[in-house]
């Protein structure tokens, strides 16, 4: 019912100003138009950058939100099993791509960079963690959550500050 | 920090509440320890005489100095220079010509103090041994005032206050076990503080998940069930495994619990609904009982055709006895793991020598052990001080069991690798050496945890994880010879995502009785 409105509103937006209209067709692409576009380049930006993308729009926002978007983004850090369509049913079951990255791989990966695993510089920002300690340590968080009453804090030990003495 | 961190600006509640909590801890002596909200990153109030990280060398020198009957009163040098690279904050520079002189008298009283506590707890140790209990008592006496003049936060003060506590115990009162539940409480901080446990069970199951391959059916036993937190990581790599996810069992064994909640019965619950949101077939059966020789293998109900995998972490070393008795429980146990004959026992110990007979000797060998846990878990440093101060207690529940209980009620009798190795040998089990990517799992998830300090070796096909090179806990794993049944004598079992069975089998010591309860259809049935 609403997409309907939303429809109706539109296109008496349309009729109000054809003048302006013609305008912006004439100024030319609008990458709002083309949501999937806007996907695939959000698919090749960092956590933060999404996290930052995030905040622009309430488009943008829900395109940020989709799991595919934080699937390539794992997909990029992870050794062994990316893309394997066994693996996104369970990282699925288990909360999804994004809920990973923010719980797990974003904090281990922080972590790792901090710690200067990752010492050559075009390695920057490329650390990797393998997927099968990954998903254990996400497993381990998600199982916490089934019983809800408490909090989890099975992961709290990679939001630890890091000596960086 | 990352963005990530706002999890961790609030207290990680436990699983009890608050005056649970508080009863917990008083009974540790931590109302009288503590005072108020304690910040050990906070230079200006103390100093510490040496390296936190340094201490065992720094005690292993303390002991032979005092048994070469020598005056202790040499200073150690500090062997890692860095000390000052810890998190505390820098002095003023303006002021550090008369702090200087400040610090070093303060170091030199701690110093003194520390050695002195040590040969304290040493002679005292030595007068329990020979029933002196006057000279003991009054040593415990002298004991306390000097603890409540040096720093108990951190280094030796801390860990002799443990043991000082210990000795009195022993000499006054009589020490009483954990209900199940505070245990359960102590664990989970325990295993959150630090990555001992997290290594024990991410070891074990790589080595599970190896000696499944093929499978289609398999069966896990664990000797130590707790809340399950092992079991939700295997269940994961079981779903992803090429080739599909096997039907799983898991038998779950733990004591029975007081007051009617049935914990061995939620736990499988929350484990089939993990198993059943990843696709894996699943099964899940509870075994009451108090002690392992309890179980009868009947119980079990190992079936044919199924991958055996018995999984023991910190358990088997409570089944031994003084080394002059015999026969130990340890041995019935073997011979009927044996007798399931399981494609791997994983058994994870800590790498300790606290069951000789002599309790001076005991002493000794906890002393240096737990001075190198309380370094690891301060050097960790875990997120919260509440924590950080349940993980203690743990390892203080340890402490006091070793120290103050004699025969059947002394169940932390840790015996090193090597007399595992042997032990294990002599029931007729052969080693299976862990591979590479256990090796490599352990040392990425060391470097999550923290960045220094921890150290993972592997000895004879089994790993180690150790603070600073002395290791700490063990994990090795073993098959029964001839446990090869080959997959295809499997049963089809007919898939269906959807089926979970919960068997609760509780056997209590003196009863006979057993109860059946199915979840799938609710019948109850008493024998």
């Amino acid at each position: 019912m609403g997409a309907e409105q939303e429809q109706e509103q539109l296109e008496k937006e349309k009729e109000k100003e054809p003048d302006e209209n013609e305008d912006t067709m004439d100024r030319g692409y609008n990458l709002n138009d083309n949501v999937d576009i806007l996907a695939e380049i959000m698919a090749r930006l960092d956590g933060r950058s999404l996290g930052v993308a995030a905040c622009v729009c309430r488009l943008w926002s829900t395109v940020c939100k989709q799991d595919r978007v934080w699937e390539a983004l794992c997909d990029r850090h992870v050794i062994g099993g990316a893309g394997d369509p066994g693996t996104r049913s369970v990282v699925a079951a288990l909360g999804g791509y994004r809920r990973l990255y923010r719980l797990c791989l974003g904090p281990a990966l922080d972590r790792l960079t901090c710690s200067g695993e990752t010492t050559d510089s075009d390695k920057q920002g490329w650390a990797h963690l393998s997927l099968s300690l990954s998903l254990s340590l996400f497993s381990i968080d998600c199982y916490e959550r089934l019983e809800g009453k408490q909090r989890p804090a099975s992961l709290l030990f990679l939001c630890k500050p890091v000596n960086v003495a | 920090m990352g963005p990530y961190g706002s999890d961790s600006t609030t207290i990680a509640s436990a699983a009890c509440s608050g005056p649970e909590m508080d009863a917990i801890l008083a009974g540790a002596g931590f109302g009288t320890r503590l005072s108020g909200p304690c910040n050990v990153t906070n230079a200006s109030d103390y100093s510490l005489p040496f390296n936190p990280s340094d201490l065992t060398t720094w005690v292993d020198s303390m002991l032979t100095d005092l048994t070469s009957a020598t005056t202790a009163n040499l200073p150690p040098q500090p062997i890692h220079a860095t000390w000052t690279n810890q998190i505390y904050s820098p002095l003023n520079p303006t002021d550090h010509a008369a702090s200087h002189v400040l610090m070093a008298q303060q170091r030199k009283e701690e110093e003194d103090s520390g050695i002195r506590l040590v040969h304290l707890l040493m002679t005292c140790a030595d007068a329990v041994q020979r029933d002196n209990t006057g000279l003991a008592a009054s040593l415990v006496d002298e004991m306390r005032v000097l603890l409540s003049r040096v720093n108990t936060l951190s280094g030796i003060g801390k860990v002799a206050g443990y043991f000082a506590d210990a000795l009195f115990r022993r000499i006054y009162t009589t020490e009483v076990p954990l209900s199940t539940s505070e245990y359960e409480v102590l664990y989970h901080h325990f295993y959150e503080s630090c990555p001992y446990l997290k290594f024990a069970h991410f070891t074990a199951n790589q080595a599970i998940l190896e000696a499944f391959e093929g499978y289609d059916r398999v069966h896990v036993i664990d000797f130590s069930l707790m809340q399950g937190l092992q079991w939700p990581a295997l269940i994961q790599a079981l779903a992803l495994r090429p080739g599909g996810p096997p039907f799983l069992r898991i038998t779950g064994i733990g004591p029975p619990s007081p007051d009617g909640r049935d914990a061995l019965r939620e736990v499988g619950f929350k484990l089939a609904e993990l198993a059943r949101s990843v696709r894996v077939r699943f099964a899940f059966r509870g075994v009451a009982a108090n002690r392992l020789d309890d179980v009868k293998p009947w119980m079990l109900q190992a079936t044919q055709g199924e991958a055996v995998a018995v999984n023991s972490v910190l358990q088997l070393h409570r089944l031994l006895t003084d080394p002059a008795t015999t026969p130990a429980p340890i041995d019935s146990v073997l011979e009927w793991i044996v007798g399931i004959r399981p494609k791997v026992v994983t058994v994870v110990e800590q790498e300790a020598d606290h069951n000789k007979p002599t309790f001076i000797d005991r002493f000794t060998e906890a002393l240096f052990y737990y001075s190198t846990m309380f370094d690891s878990l301060e050097g960790s440093r875990p997120q919260h001080q509440r924590q950080m101060a349940l993980a203690e207690v743990y390892l203080q529940k340890e402490i006091c069991n070793i120290v103050c209980c004699e025969g059947e009620n002394r169940v932390e009798r840790h015996e090193p690798l090597a007399q595992w190795q042997t032990r294990l040998a002599n029931a007729g089990l052969h080693p299976v050496h862990l591979g590479s990517n256990a090796f490599r799992q352990a040392s990425m998830l060391l470097t999550l945890f923290s960045d220094e300090g921890y150290c993972v070796e592997e000895v004879d096909g089994c790993l180690t994880l150790g603070w600073h090179s002395r290791p700490l806990i063990s994990a090795s794993a073993w098959r029964a010879p001839d446990a090869d049944v080959s997959p295809d004598d499997s049963s089809v079992i007919a898939s269906n995502s959807n089926n979970c069975n919960i068997i609760i089998n509780s056997n209590h010591n003196n009863n006979n009785s057993s109860n059946n309860v199915s979840g799938s259809d609710d019948n109850r049935i008493s024998v």
